[in-house]
């Protein structure tokens, strides 16, 4: 049976994701024209897949890094909500790169995006405006506790941006930007019968925003009054079994009630369940068979079997494998080997070092 | 990211291809560096406006321009306008932006976009009863046309069923709860395998039984007819499960505390 299994495993092609994700680093076509105010979110799908593979030093140059650190830092930008990372410099006029107006403004997720994709790249944060960092975060929360996208009511708002926030303050080791009991009863109103959480109070539960609340919940200081077990066990019960049975016959998981299976959905279910203390509950082999069958021929991994790849679905996917990689059982090629990941804030636990080394600098008084 | 299957192609038609890219790329960056020069200058014309219309097209995920379209709305286009032309241009708006729904569903910044005209709407075309509210009530009822639209082509559109629930909270002329009710009722029946119609009639029951406007234990008998003939159709949905552990669940709640409301009343 194992010999078997054994055989019927493909090898992960490592090679051509990472290929994939380089190429994507530099340029798209126009048929991706969509992707443009999120450049800084691709970036870290591509970074993030290339420090999960350990190809970021053969597979780019010093130069390379360089440029993408200085691009990166071209998007931190200060102004009258405080200081941030913008998605891109598309709306940003050459003459005013420093202080933002109401049309280039930073990005709560694309300032997460950038944390981590200058640890990925060894960024010694001396530029970091921590201050402005704070000053933006008290400037995007809401009176229902959860975060708008973009600081003085700017875009939507939901369970995404309030994790970027809890994750941002992580990372900073400084709890102060944010009102976190102001934002757990939030968390907890998008929580549903079902046992998962919704985008927002009313939604059905879905797998990404289940993750993002989970690991805000988790994420939490130790002064908050949650601390300590999020859940009672009763809800750690029917939070665990709805993510479960979100594993289908494919392997992969969906990420609503009857809904089919993407790649993205294995981790963010997956991550879950890691978070829970629950990963011995996936089902390892079919889980690695499904990502398997997401591979695109040429390079890339798509959200399911026979569709395009993208870095998004590709980084995902790969840390998905990272936290429940197949066993011994399903196959000894080491190319399913993918470095071990910091499932509460989503990068390897190297980068995860770095950036909480690295960011939060001296002690703020603010 | 769309799942295009790709096809094979001759080293020409790759050629003319990539050319064809190019050249869509330049007008791109083009139209983009016009728009942020007026930006900055505060164009709010008419012909600013337009290639904001031109650029959307394009990039509807591009947020910030659909911000500089409403600043120039708001700056530009409203000031010197009656309120039967602001009315008429946010309708225009409204189904400029039904056309772009139907080519991008999931894009919250058009839903974000046509919430904005809605609340944008003035108040006529009379000054009192029904006519005071008349054009928000032509639009409002047009809107949950729309998403009913949204919702046959696309069932599981969480985006369109959120924005369901905020149409129905928001119509200056309310309906009645109930008539939710039977919209869900009708999905289901559609396809028992609807998960989101499922879980809007459980919002919709909370709401009915906590404000008192039904019997929770009237409806229990109809509601476990359904479930068991949903049951029967598919045993594999994870839906009608999932609504019976509902049903079972908070539900019971109700019905066990609306028994007890019985019980105490009789015994008075």
């Amino acid at each position: 049976m194992s010999d078997e299994a054994t055989l019927q495993l493909p090898l992960l092609a490592r090679v051509g994701h990472a290929q994939h994700c380089k190429i994507c680093l530099q340029g798209l076509p126009s048929s991706q024209v969509d992707v443009d105010s999120a450049r800084l979110a691709l970036a870290f799908y591509c970074l993030g897949s290339l420090d999960l593979l350990n190809s970021l030093e053969s597979r780019t140059n010093d130069f390379e890094r360089q440029d993408w650190r200085e691009w990166i830092w071209e998007q931190h930008t200060q102004g009258r909500y405080g200081t941030g990372f913008k998605p891109s410099s598309y709306m940003t006029p050459s003459h005013n790169l420093d202080n933002y107006t109401e049309f280039d403004a930073p990005h709560m997720i694309t300032t997460y995006t950038a944390l981590l994709s200058l640890s990925i790249l060894k960024d010694d944060f001396s530029r970091l405006d921590r201050p402005g960092l704070l000053k933006f975060l008290r400037a995007c929360q809401k009176d229902d506790g959860s975060f708008y996208t973009e600081p003085g009511q700017g875009g939507d708002s939901d369970i995404r941006t309030t994790y970027c926030a809890f994750a941002i303050s992580s990372m900073l080791d400084d709890w102060s930007g944010i009102d976190v009991d102001r934002a757990i009863p939030y968390i907890t109103a998008c929580r549903t019968y079902e046992g998962g959480y919704g985008q927002s109070p009313f939604c059905e539960a879905q797998g990404g925003t289940t993750y993002c609340a989970l690991a805000s919940l988790y994420l939490a200081p130790s002064s908050s009054p949650i601390r300590g077990e999020p859940l009672t066990a009763q809800q750690r019960r029917q939070t665990i079994r709805w993510l479960v049975h979100n594993q289908g016959q494919s392997g992969g998981f969906h990420g609503r009630t009857e809904k089919e299976a993407d790649a993205c959905y294995c981790f963010w279910c997956g991550a879950s369940l890691e978070l829970l203390g629950a990963k011995d509950l996936v089902t390892t082999s079919a889980l690695a068979s499904f990502l398997a069958r997401c591979q695109f021929k040429f390079g890339g991994i798509a959200k399911s079997p026979g569709e395009h790849p993208d870095p998004y679905h590709t980084y995902l996917s790969l840390a998905a494998i990272s936290i429940h990689p197949p066993g011994p059982d399903t196959t000894t090629s080491t190319s399913w080997n993918i470095k071990p990941l910091d499932a509460l804030i989503n990068t390897t636990k190297e980068t995860a070092e770095w950036a909480r080394s690295h960011i939060p600098g001296q002690k703020i008084k603010s | 990211m769309h799942g295009v299957k790709r096809v094979g192609q001759s080293k020409e038609a790759l050629g003319a291809k990539k050319q064809r890219e190019q050249a869509k790329i330049k007008d791109y960056l083009a139209l983009t560096d016009d728009l942020l020069s007026r930006k900055k200058d505060k164009d709010w014309s008419k012909e600013a406006f337009d290639l904001t219309t031109r650029l959307l097209q394009v990039n509807p995920e591009f947020y910030t321009i659909w911000n500089y379209r409403r600043s120039i709305m708001l700056n530009g286009l409203f000031p010197p306008s009656s309120p039967e032309e602001i009315n008429s241009l946010l309708a225009s708006e409204l189904s400029m932006t039904t056309a772009a729904l139907k080519a991008h569903p999931k894009v919250y910044w058009i839903w974000n976009h046509r919430q904005w005209c809605l609340e944008n709407v003035p108040e006529g075309p009379g000054q009192d009863g029904a006519d005071f509210h008349g054009w928000r009530k032509a639009n409002w009822d047009r809107e949950l046309y729309v998403v009913e639209k949204m919702l046959d082509a696309d069932a599981r559109n969480f985006l369109a069923w959120n924005y369901r629930r905020y149409v129905l909270a928001s119509m200056p002329i309310q309906r009645p709860k109930v008539s939710e009710l039977t919209y869900t009722t009708r999905k289901i029946e559609t396809n028992f395998s609807n998960f989101s119609a499922w879980h809007q009639r459980s919002k919709v029951y909370t709401s009915l039984w906590d404000s008192g406007s039904l019997d929770p234990i009237k409806c229990q008998e109809e509601e476990f007819e359904l479930v068991r003939n949903a049951m029967y159709t598919d045993p594999n949905d994870q839906s009608v499960w999932m609504y019976h552990r509902w049903l079972v669940g908070s539900g019971k709640l109700y019905i066990t505390v609306g028994a007890l409301r019985q019980l105490n009343s009789t015994a008075l």
